[in-house]
């Protein structure tokens, strides 16, 4: 079917470069492959335009594929045996990060130590402020599996961050 | 659980995962690799019409090749034939030069 929107690859870097950042980032745990990640998925998109019906379409695809991307580099890391979850704190931590709450920053910790389905669909809820079915579309999953996600995710989440936060107490 | 209100827990991950600021050099990568990328995609299409070239010369070559050799065989046909009609010929001047002689001389 003929569309007539036109995408402008700049303008789609403008709209959602800190999107598929941020979701890259939370995803690999590594603002260095989070970048990388999200310079390929606006290349690919630049490839896939004539693709694009609708800027909603454009945001949809920009999801789906950061994730995707993320985890394929998460897991060519692995395949290459490189330590995770390093740097999310690092020299070149932006003002926003400086302006999280010490807990805020526990719990995007804590995040990345999640299982990789858990953590799609909690960043992809959290985040992105998606439904289940919304992120069971962009996952290509069962709505029923990503609610299981987000339930398990959450409940190990909320775990970990209270065994956490305990020694953080203690510590302080 | 999703659809319910969000409790503290929730209100407090929500709150940590705000989007963050890409970085400042990210669009300038992209528009960069962009450019980079357009150059080699020239070389793959000079490259594919390298490999068209290359392929219509062999092509071209291996049909003249086959017409010579179909040119070749359809000249051995055509002498076969030429032979076979002069071996009958000469046959058939042999028979005809035989009747005449033995009609000279049954003359005498």
């Amino acid at each position: 079917m003929a569309h007539d929107w036109q995408p402008d690859l700049e303008q789609l870097l403008d709209e959602h470069q800190s999107m598929v950042f941020s979701l890259a980032l939370r995803m690999t745990g590594d603002r260095g492959l989070a970048e990388e990640v999200a310079q390929d998925v606006f290349l690919e998109l630049d490839s896939h335009k004539g693709k694009m019906k609708s800027p909603d379409h454009a945001r949809f695809w920009l999801r789906q594929v950061a994730v995707n991307r993320s985890t394929d580099a998460l897991r060519r890391r692995k395949v290459r045996g490189v330590d995770l979850w390093v740097e999310l704190e690092d020299g070149h931590a932006s003002r926003a990060e400086e302006r999280l709450s010490p807990v805020s920053t526990r719990l995007e910790h804590l995040l990345t130590t999640l299982p990789e389905a858990q953590r799609a669909a909690l960043i992809l809820r959290y985040q992105e402020d998606m439904l289940p079915e919304e992120i069971a579309a962009a996952l290509d999953a069962p709505v029923a599996t990503v609610k299981s996600h987000l339930q398990r995710g959450l409940k190990l989440l909320r775990s970990k961050a209270t065994n956490h936060l305990r020694e953080f107490i203690r510590g302080a | 659980m999703v659809h319910e209100e969000m409790d503290d827990f929730e209100q407090e991950l929500k709150q940590a995962l705000q989007r963050r600021p890409a970085p400042p050099s990210l669009k300038r990568r992209v528009m960069e690799r962009r450019v980079q990328r357009r150059s080699p995609s020239q070389m793959v299409w000079m490259r594919l019409a390298a490999t068209l070239l290359i392929v219509a010369l062999l092509g071209g070559g291996l049909r003249w090749g086959m017409e010579q050799r179909e040119e070749r065989r359809k000249g051995e046909e055509a002498k076969r034939q030429v032979m076979v009609a002069l071996r009958i010929t000469g046959r058939a001047l042999n028979q005809v030069n035989t009747r005449l002689a033995a009609h000279d001389r049954g003359g005498e």
